[in-house]
């Protein structure tokens, strides 16, 4: 072979070596490339990560959130009506150790275990009371049995229970050997449960009522965070490298509800509710007269059938927009009395058989008449029998060329508009004035005695509350001061809605017509109440929706059958000479042939009410003065110290056995009372081994 | 360096160890304080930071306790305070069958003259 074939051969054998080389390298990437691919289908089909391998990927820290805990709504003297305590849901991992005993075959520690669980649902049985204790074990082997890493025992337990229930059998071992497992979550406690729940709402998903939805973003706080990690003892710590936002818990906010009041308005409200079974719900609100700052405010209703039980279901007070009736005619009268056009109470008018020309006949004028056999009547009268002829008569005669002069009166009362409220939803009044599609030639009379103006109840009272403040009208409030630790951070004192809407003199002089109504009118059973009391009482009919009403019903009172929605009202403060609360009540009927008055349902509950609240409040009582001086006990030697025997007469016999006793002597007595004589005598030379008798009358 | 030196390094270095003469040879004796000082800032520093991981985890506990305080606190205070209102006072003294009831008159005050 010539040398150039010799390396030719050498070229071939070379190159058959690379290509045997890069063969099996192409045939190991082919490998290495199908191995990958079955790893990837594998991984993301059945692969499942061992439990001794998953610790190496979780995070060395670990985020933890820390929830705020939510402010107290407290009452004005700092009870709290509503708190935020956690509770803790209790569930239980049926499967723990079982993989373990399983693995090391060991049938008797699953025995044991099983013995355990046996003690445990023994034990769940005798605290909770729910179910037997054979019922628990089933449950718990049953879920042992299907795997069952999250079986729920309890919901919504108190932490003594909690504490109770970590001492059990079985969960005394812990979460990894035990299979305890505990939720908590932070849950609202209303300690008075209904009372006022309307006013102080909740917050409960897409629900949002009251004080808890107004003052949220106050009483929530700020969430805080922090990163944690573990450390040699397994305990996890703040990381110090990490960030972290401290949490910052809720405000308090003070209301200025009382609770003594809003308990005895509730009762008493529920008393009169609970029987009359036509009445559909009532409210009451009761708010100091000098701030306009509301005291209670209750709000019961029952659900569509007298059968549902009273709750606080909606807030009539500021949502329940209607027409008031005679309570109302306290406008007018004001708004005449204010304008110089009534200028003493037992100014006349004609009777003319209670007629106006076009509006209905008042029967109570012709009663009055065929009583009196008079043809005219007082306005202070007028006002008690609250005759709709006297204001209707009063109202066209003085107003009606100029409607717009008593509008005016309405808008300064603030009849007129809703008002900012510390709770949303107030509803907003509609009056038909002049110029408005609902104003007619009767809108003016009707008006005068409560029928075209439909305002909410929170404003009637907010009104009279007006009259019981010598025309400075206050602004309704519930929130007196947002507190943070018990110091108040920033407080909402009262204010004004109107700093005058009558003189003194004219507050005055309604002031006396709303007194004479409990006297001789339409309130007497408020007569001889505990404090006297002054207001108004109002009946009015509801307007009906169509389908209260029937097809073809034109008639907005009435329903087919003749049957009416009521509601009854009075409204005053008290005492009248010097008011120190305004106080309103109204009830609400289903539809019913029965009329409900202001002066019956309403006033029996106010009072109850005004009765209860006179015996809270000793500022109403007389006061005692002493009519002889009280002796003062005088501070006596004692007898260690005189050298003598004290004077003992007249001392309790405690003081005596101290006085001797601490002198190192002996003491026998006999009776009870104070010493009246003793042995040895006063003054006597002190001998400590002789023995002073006490004689106790 | 070549490979050989280094072996040879590796060899030399491995006897000293056995003969306990590694130092020695590295004149570290030179830098004894510099070691020791060294040595006393590690065990400063792992020291002080297990008393910060224990200090942390004592504040830890504290913070559970103090919750678990105010949670005690909570439940204590609304069972009490809903023995404390009226109706609920009124309602037990009928349960007991006392005849005891809420007042039906103010309280009376004595003033000083």
């Amino acid at each position: 072979m010539s040398r150039k074939e010799s390396e030719i051969q050498d070229t071939i054998v070379g190159r058959d070596r690379i290509d045997v080389v890069m063969f099996f390298l192409g045939l190991a990437f082919l490998a290495l490339g199908l191995w990958i691919l079955v790893r990837v289908v594998h991984i993301q089909t059945g692969y499942k990560v061992p439990q001794s391998v998953i610790g190496y990927f979780r995070p060395s820290v670990q985020k933890h959130t820390d929830a705020p805990v939510r402010g107290r709504i407290l009452a004005t003297d700092g009870r709290p009506m509503a708190l935020s305590a956690p509770l803790y849901d209790l569930y239980m991992d049926c499967t723990v150790r079982q993989r373990e005993f399983r693995e090391k075959k060991d049938a008797g520690a699953e025995a044991k275990w099983r013995e355990k669980a046996r003690e445990l649902a023994a034990s769940l049985s005798a605290e909770f009371k729910d179910r037997s204790a054979a019922d628990y074990y089933k449950a718990i082997i049953d879920g042992r049995e299907r795997g069952s890493r999250y079986l729920c025992l309890r919901k919504d337990m108190d932490l003594n229970t909690l504490q109770r229930v970590q001492a059990f059998p079985l969960f005394r071992e812990g979460g990894n050997k035990g299979g305890i497992i505990v939720e908590t979550h932070e849950e609202r406690i209303y300690p008075y449960d209904s009372l006022a729940l309307r006013v102080i709402g909740y917050v409960k998903e897409d629900t949002r009522i009251g004080l808890e939805a107004n003052f949220d973003p106050v009483l929530h706080g700020r969430e805080g965070y922090e990163w944690r990690r573990v450390t040699d003892d397994r305990s996890w710590i703040r990381d110090l490298d990490s960030s972290s936002v401290k949490v910052k818990d809720g405000m308090d906010i003070r209301t200025t509800l009382n609770v003594d009041f809003q308990d005895i308005a509730d009762k008493a409200l529920r008393a009169q509710i609970q029987a009359n079974e036509d009445v559909r719900a009532g409210i009451c609100i009761i708010m100091e007269a000098k701030t306009g700052a509301i005291r209670a405010m209750v709000n019961l209703s029952r659900g569509k059938t007298p059968q549902t039980s009273l709750w606080e279901r909606d807030n009539l007070v500021l949502r329940e927009v209607g027409e008031q009736g005679s309570v109302m005619k306290t406008v007018t009268l004001l708004s005449l009395v204010e304008d110089g056009y009534v200028s003493s109470l037992e100014q006349t008018l004609p009777t003319n058989n209670g007629l106006v020309p076009g509006y209905n006949q008042d029967v109570h004028i012709l009663d009055y008449q065929r009583e009196t056999g008079r043809r005219d009547i007082t306005v202070m009268h007028g006002f008690e029998i609250s005759s709709n002829y006297v204001f209707t008569y009063l109202a066209e005669h003085y107003y009606g060329k100029k409607p717009q002069e008593m509008f005016d009166h309405i808008y300064s009362y603030r009849l007129g508009e809703a008002f900012d409220f510390d709770i949303s939803g107030m509803g907003t009044p509609m009056v038909n004035r002049p110029g408005t599609p609902g104003w007619s030639k009767t809108t003016l009379g009707t008006t005068a005695y409560g029928y075209g103006l439909s305002v909410t109840p929170l404003h009637v009272a907010t009104f009279y509350n007006g009259i019981a403040n010598k025309g400075r009208m206050m602004k309704p409030y519930l929130v007196e001061s947002i507190e943070k630790d018990g110091k108040v951070v920033k407080s909402f004192p009262p204010s004004e809605l109107n700093g005058s809407i009558c003189s003194p003199a004219t507050a005055d002089t309604v002031t006396r017509a709303l007194r004479s109504v409990v006297e001789e009118g339409t309130a007497t059973r408020l007569k001889g109440a505990k404090l006297p009391v002054a207001g108004k009482t109002g009946t009015a009919q509801v307007v009906l929706t169509p389908e209260e009403r029937g097809a073809g019903n034109r008639d907005p009172y009435h329903d087919l059958s003749g049957r009416k929605k009521n509601q009854g009202t009075f409204v005053g403060f008290f005492p009248a000479d010097n008011p120190k609360y305004t106080i309103l009540v109204t009830v609400y009927s289903y539809l019913s042939g029965k009329s409900f008055y202001g002066g019956t349902i309403p006033a029996l509950a106010i009072r109850e009410i005004v009765d209860k609240i006179y015996a809270l409040d000793d500022t109403w009582y007389g006061e005692y003065r002493p009519t002889e001086a009280v002796p003062h006990m005088q501070k006596k030697e004692l007898a260690a110290t005189t050298g003598t025997v004290p004077d003992l007469k007249g001392w309790g016999l405690k003081e005596a056995l101290y006085a001797i006793e601490s002198a190192g002597g002996q003491c026998t007595y006999e009776g009870t009372g104070h010493v009246v004589s003793q042995q040895p005598a006063a003054g006597s030379k002190w001998n400590k081994a002789e023995t002073v008798k006490l004689i106790l009358k | 360096m070549g490979i050989p030196n280094i072996g040879a390094t590796l060899r030399n270095s491995f006897r000293a160890i056995r003969n306990g003469e590694f130092l020695l040879r590295v004149r570290a004796d030179k830098y004894y304080m510099h070691i020791m000082y060294l040595f006393l800032l590690m065990w400063l520093t792992i020291m002080l930071s297990l008393q910060v991981d224990k200090t942390l985890t004592q504040a830890g506990n504290n913070k559970a306790a103090i919750e678990e305080l105010r949670t005690h606190h909570a439940e204590k205070e609304a069972a009490l305070v809903k023995l404390r209102s009226a109706s609920a006072t009124e309602a037990r003294l009928k349960r007991m069958g006392s005849q005891a009831a809420l007042p039906k008159e103010p309280a009376s005050v004595i003033k000083k003259k």
